[in-house]
């Protein structure tokens, strides 16, 4: 009993003191290169702001850019994009894919 | 004989308010990066929606963890302290369904997303948290009497639905995890291990 109650405490204290792994979400990978060739994130919601989206929020995430927003056609999403093209990879909702492109 | 010092130190944390104030914490940071404008309200969701399960984890292991060791007294001073824990996920829910509300800005956006397995998964946990904390007082445990416990029971399913809620709106298993799995094994060391261990009468 005590050599089990030892291991479940133990396992426990493991699990909850594991450090968290930092977020890659895995939704899309890019293979952009170095940081050096890619263009800003300023550029990208430039770009996007014109063609009437609105950002909240970018970040990278897996190697793209990910930008939380609302689109043109006011679909609240996520969406990734390339950060040397600045191309549309991927659109989803919680989950639900709306786009992506294919080879990603 | 304690030295003054330890009676001090005792009167404190065994103080009510002070463990309130303790569960306090975490908020209080979060609403004041929100306040100075150095967090937007989605980055509000992420801390609120975290605290809220984590309290839910810490309020629904207690028993699990008596039941596996014992009664011990440091988990007697949690097991009083259980209700502030499950009143304080309660909180945090609200909080992170506020933050919610203000981020999504527009019904349409709340509707066009909410089939989504990761966010119909969250208002469900939200309904059952309502009448949990709605009975976490002395008056309803004396009203419902044995109704009480099976009503409280509905954490189970809450659990289940928030568990979901987290993995499938993060796309990402392993924080969901680092807080469900300790769980999961105590709860299942519960009820299927500690009976066969402990023979009738003993």
């Amino acid at each position: 009993m005590r050599v089990f109650s030892t291991l479940i405490l133990g396992a426990a204290a493991a699990a909850a003191l594991a450090p968290a792994p930092v977020s890659a979400t895995g939704v899309i990978t890019c293979k952009a290169g170095p940081q050096s060739g890619w263009k800003s994130q300023e550029k990208l919601t430039e770009k996007l702001t014109k063609e009437g989206w609105t950002v909240r929020k970018s970040k990278v995430d897996g190697g793209c850019y990910e930008v939380y927003g609302t689109t043109p056609e006011g679909d609240r999403v996520e969406a990734y994009f390339h950060p040397v093209t600045l191309e549309k990879l991927y659109v989803g909702r919680r989950g639900e894919v709306l786009f992506r492109k294919a080879g990603y | 004989m304690r030295t003054y010092q330890q009676i001090v130190l005792r009167i404190i944390l065994n103080n009510k308010y002070v463990f309130w104030a303790l569960l306090a914490i975490p908020a209080v940071f979060m609403l004041l990066g929100y306040q100075s404008g150095e967090t937007i309200a989605m980055d509000m969701l992420h801390p609120t929606g975290e605290w809220s399960a984590r309290l839910m984890v810490f309020a629904m292991i207690l028993s699990p963890l008596v039941a596996v060791f014992g009664p011990k007294p440091w988990l007697n001073w949690l097991v009083k302290r259980r209700r502030a824990l499950g009143v304080a996920a309660f909180i945090y829910a609200v909080m992170h369904l506020i933050f919610y509300l203000i981020d999504m800005g527009n019904l349409d956006d709340i509707l066009a997303e909410f089939w989504a397995l990761g966010i119909w998964t969250g208002w469900a946990a939200m309904l059952l948290f309502v009448p949990l904390a709605l009975t976490s007082n002395d008056a309803s445990v004396r009203t419902l009497k044995a109704g009480w416990k099976s009503l409280q029971r509905l954490v189970y399913p809450a659990a289940v639905l928030v568990l979901i809620h987290w993995i499938f709106i993060h796309n990402n298993l392993g924080p969901a995890l680092v807080h469900f799995i300790p769980l999961a094994a105590l709860v299942a060391a519960r009820f299927f291990l500690v009976p066969k261990l402990t023979p009738k009468g003993a």
